[in-house]
């Protein structure tokens, strides 16, 4: 795999020595930055009481997420995240809200009986995964290379052809079948 | 550098919060909201795990991520069109109080 090599030396960055603590601190804060933005979106998902309020939490959530992937070397799913989430599936989302359901309605609860045994659940779930993820061996490693762009793009048009077409019939499926479903029945209706 | 495992627990963090939206949201559309928080937070593990190997230029897990947000469109779309149906027949999104086909 030779023409990835001077594309991972391209990492090697001509900054000066001195600069490079400064940076990488900048980053750490950029990184727990983006966290907190993501999380508190997601809180914010999950427990306010107006739904469109809601879906702005969910674009600050996948915005934040957005950034992380460009922090991860990941640029073209940072964009691909940005364009489908943000500019596609909020948009219909919203429109979803506004043609259905009554917000603003105070006197609505917004949240079923099984809350506090659900709240439970998750949060017993969450800390089984994080002692999972603490006594695993993945939590010393650090991320230390630049997945190339041209790798992703090969896999699509090579190795992942079948999956990445039979992606496309299944986007066009769902497409016609929401309309099917959501259109008016009958032409007098 | 960020260790890996503050990646994998800002996953956990966020697949649990959308985990506690899916089951305790009333509204539908909510519902749906919560479950693209799942399925981003497995996207960011995917793309987390793919940065981490080493001596491998294959970008598999990106590719990954890449099928699952496909996918989820595909899933968010289909949804709310049932959504729609649904309020179009019964007024009525609230996932609680939808039970036609309890008999």
């Amino acid at each position: 795999m030779a023409p990835y090599n001077d594309l991972d030396s391209l990492s090697v960055n001509p900054v000066e020595h001195s600069l490079i603590p400064l940076l990488q601190l900048g980053a750490k804060i950029g990184f727990y930055l983006l966290a907190g933005i993501t999380l508190f979106g997601a809180l914010g998902v999950v427990l306010t009481r107006n739904l469109f309020h809601s879906a702005l939490c969910l674009a600050a959530a996948l915005i934040g997420i957005a950034g992380v992937y460009l922090y991860l070397g990941a640029e073209f799913l940072a964009v691909v995240q940005v364009l489908v989430y943000v500019g596609a599936i909020l948009t219909l989302l919203i429109f979803g809200i506004m043609l259905t359901a009554k917000i603003g309605d105070p006197s609505i609860p917004q949240l079923n009986r099984i809350t506090g045994v659900a709240a439970l659940l998750c949060a017993a779930f969450a800390l089984a995964l994080f002692l999972a993820v603490k006594h695993s061996q993945v939590l010393t490693y650090s991320f230390s290379r630049i997945v190339p762009l041209a790798a992703l793009g090969q896999g699509l048009v090579t190795t992942y052809i079948l999956p990445f077409e039979i992606l496309s019939l299944i986007l066009v499926g769902a497409l016609v079948g929401a309309i099917v479903i959501a259109r008016r029945e009958g032409p007098g209706e | 550098m960020i260790p890996l495992g503050h990646f994998l627990i800002l996953s956990i963090l966020l697949f649990c919060i959308g985990l506690f939206g899916a089951l305790s949201r009333r509204n539908s559309i909510a519902i749906l909201m919560s479950i693209e928080l799942i399925l981003n937070a497995t996207v960011l593990n995917l793309v987390a795990f793919n940065a981490t190997v080493k001596n491998s230029p294959s970008a598999d897990g990106q590719t990954l991520g890449l099928f699952v947000i496909g996918i989820a469109a595909a899933g968010a779309i289909v949804g709310l069109a049932l959504i729609f149906s649904i309020w179009r027949q019964t007024r009525n999104i609230f996932s609680d109080e939808i039970t036609l086909l309890k008999g």
